[in-house]
């Protein structure tokens, strides 16, 4: 049973009447293929984590909606090496409603280039959304991130639009309460803090399979060579 | 010499009716021997039949719902003033006539590209502010005004021509001078060619002193001395709306006729805005002003009107509007830039998306909520950071000050008192804190001195954080969340 219908990850609709390049259709992840990751390696970012790019297949999704779901907004620093290496680009890194100030230094410490962010702070939860559309939409900016109030699945299916159009990284921090709504995302994970560091568990995965986990190592043991090491290898990869 | 004349036919109706995409029937009238003339009316009246000549009661017998306006020839000599700034982008030799625009072009044809393509961009242009316009072309100044009159498209580019153009016009065209009208109804010269063909000096007994010095201009042998015109130092035009405007959105359309008269305003100049500001008029309550900023000048009444457009979207209306105002007091020296022609491609291309999405945000949201953010040299965390315009160069003399530590990803705006049970702070349950503190003892200079000992302690539910004991009230404290 090969889904034929499914939506491609360009927002083109096959139907089975027409001739469909199945070669296409594997690299956009629209087709199911068991263990194997269907998606193209250049359509994945690297984490930066050995362990965290074996879960996920090779890594983040690009041009794609990604959920972080935790019980108090923790994620965040898994992304670091990724965020590391994209503030390397001449694009905005925006922060949409983030719960606290990020840490300026810590960021730098990461090799996160902070003048690349911008955030987008006290505005309402519609203003907020309408800020993360416009930004993926732009072209301008090489991740979204977001930590909405609430979201309907509509909105969800937006971000994940605009996410695509405008070929950026769109990362969604929500509550756990929300694992059991449906969503459009190509990857959804669950974020537990476990003591080496971070347990993360993969909800949904487009082209590949869920219910894995691992667990990321970002405690002090980890300090030293697991969390630096990374960030500083793949951050100085890039440029 | 030539010179490019445009007279304006529908002006006295045309400054009442350019805030308005459509407009009911309305009339311009004047008095003439002592009755309300219709001087103008509009597409709407005329679908009524009113007809330019009838008197207000008949007009009015037509059309019950018949908007009427006095003729106000201040307003429309303020009218040509504005459209002198915008037309000073096409020469520097401007002079006037009622209804009339004379614009000297000879020296500037080249650098716009021959005569079609500066004639279709004043059309077009002129369009956009909100007149409909008669041109005509001649060399000398009195000629192409009275051609734009009275044949319109007429293009007299010779001595030779001029003459051959003028020739056939009736004599009453060119003055309402009474000795000139004297020649016609008694000896019947009715055409400019009749009376050109009499010797001056014959006519100048005849006929008065003026006809002959009209007639010596009009060929261009005699000079014709104007006074010259000069651009305002602001820009600073009001759009009178017919009626009221309740709805933001429809404010647009006369803010893009004033935007389109600013740029080529600037464009004279050579300079391009970042501030503009507004005013809306209510009847009956005090102006509303507010402010459109641009993050680079610019002279791009589209780029200006996106801009604009997300401003508005947010604005709250006290009461309708019934004008609007645009003044824009300060410029910069401005260079057309090659993204243009280049379709915004080109190394640049990144940059430009860059700005316009900020723009994007700042003038939806307002500025205080767009920021970026930078790191700052100091050991206290609450100083350690700032925010600061988006985009701004993160050089090396703001490096942060290097912690051997390890240093939280998110920093609490205030740090938060933690309880404390037999001398363990909580959070959910004790705290185990691992490592040994790390000392922060700064800021006795400007007065906010700390003295604390940060720890990173790992709550029950697993969550790593950033605590400090404050070493002299003795509290224990959240203020910072690794993860």
């Amino acid at each position: 049973m090969m889904p034929l219908h499914g939506k491609t990850g360009r927002g083109r609709v096959c139907t089975a009447m027409q001739v469909v390049d199945l070669d296409e259709l594997k690299r956009n992840g629209a087709l199911w293929q068991g263990r194997r990751s269907g998606l193209a390696p250049d359509s994945l970012l690297s984490s930066g984590w050995p362990v965290l790019d074996r879960l996920l297949g090779g890594g983040w999704p690009r041009a794609a909606l990604i959920e972080v779901l935790s019980d108090a907004h923790q994620g965040l620093s898994l992304l670091l090496p990724l965020l590391a290496r994209l503030s390397a680009r001449p694009r905005w890194l925006v922060w949409v409603a983030p719960p606290h100030v990020p840490y300026a230094p810590a960021l730098a410490a990461h090799g996160v280039r902070v003048g690349q962010l911008l955030l987008v702070r006290d505005v309402s939860a519609g203003q907020g959304l309408w800020a993360a559309e416009q930004a993926l939409k732009s072209g301008a900016c090489s991740a979204v991130l977001a930590w909405p109030a609430q979201l309907q699945t509509a909105q969800l299916r937006r971000l994940q639009l605009a996410a695509e159009q405008g070929d950026c990284v769109a990362i969604l921090f929500r509550s756990v309460r929300t694992a059991a709504q449906g969503s459009p995302a190509a990857l959804r994970l669950l974020v537990r803090p476990v003591p080496p560091g971070l347990q993360v568990e993969v909800l949904k995965r487009r082209g590949g399979w869920g219910g894995d986990s691992c667990i990321v190592p970002i405690g002090p043991e980890a300090m030293d060579d697991g969390l630096h090491s990374s960030g500083a290898s793949s951050s100085s990869h890039e440029s | 010499m030539l010179w490019l004349a445009l007279y304006f036919p529908q002006l006295p109706l045309e400054v009442f009716t350019r805030g308005r995409q459509q407009a009911g029937a309305l009339v311009v009238v004047e008095p003439s021997a002592g009755r309300e003339q219709v001087s103008r009316c509009n597409g709407a009246a005329q679908a009524y039949g009113i007809r330019p000549g009838l008197t207000l009661p008949a007009a009015l017998a037509l059309c019950a719902g018949l908007a009427v306006q006095r003729r106000d020839r201040a307003r429309e000599q303020r009218a040509l003033d504005e459209m002198a700034s915008w037309a000073y982008q096409f020469s520097p030799r401007i002079s006037f006539e009622p209804s009339l625009l004379l614009l000297e072009v000879g020296a500037s044809l080249r650098l716009f590209g021959g005569l079609p393509r500066l004639l279709e961009m004043v059309q077009r242009e002129l369009g956009q502010i909100g007149y409909s316009v008669q041109h005509a072309l001649a060399t000398t100044v009195t000629a192409a005004g009275l051609l734009a009159r009275s044949r319109p498209g007429c293009q007299a580019s010779t001595t030779d021509a001029l003459r051959e153009a003028v020739a056939a016009l009736p004599l009453a065209c060119l003055t309402r001078d009474p000795g000139a009208r004297n020649l016609v109804r008694h000896i019947g010269l009715d055409s400019i060619a009749d009376v050109l063909g009499l010797p001056r000096p014959e006519l100048a007994r005849r006929s008065g002193p003026q006809l002959p010095q009209l007639l010596d201009r009009l060929l261009g042998e005699a000079p014709d001395p104007r006074p010259e015109w000069r651009p305002p130092q602001h820009f600073s035009q009001t759009i009178e709306l017919l009626g009221e405007i309740g709805q933001t959105m429809a404010l647009l359309f006369p803010a893009r006729r004033l935007m389109v008269a600013l740029c080529g305003f600037l464009r004279g100049l050579g300079g391009g805005t970042q501030r503009l500001q507004w005013t809306l008029m209510h009847r009956d309550h005090p102006e509303t002003r507010f402010g459109q900023g641009l993050l680079e000048p610019s002279r791009d009444p589209d780029h200006m009107l996106e801009v604009l457009r997300e401003r508005v979207e947010r604005l709250q209306l006290p009461a309708p509007v019934v004008a609007i105002g645009l003044r824009v007091d300060d410029w910069l020296a401005f260079e057309e830039s090659n993204r243009d022609l280049l379709g915004g491609s080109g190394p640049d291309g990144p940059a430009t998306s860059d700005r316009a999405l900020l723009e994007r945000l700042t003038n939806r949201l307002g500025g205080q909520c767009v920021r970026g953010l930078r790191c700052h040299a100091d050991h206290r965390p609450e100083h350690a950071w700032q925010l600061c315009a988006p985009g701004e160069l993160d050089t090396a003399d703001a490096m942060p000050v290097q912690h051997g530590r390890a240093q939280p990803l998110w920093l609490l705006a205030q740090p938060r008192p933690l309880q404390v049970q037999q001398s363990v702070p909580q959070y959910g349950g004790p705290l185990r804190l691992e490592d040994l503190p790390e000392r922060i003892e700064a800021g006795w200079w400007d007065g906010f001195d700390v003295t604390r000992d940060y720890f990173v302690a790992r709550s029950r539910a697993g969550e790593r954080l950033w605590v400090f004991r404050d070493r002299r009230g003795d509290g224990w404290y959240l203020h910072g969340v690794f993860m």
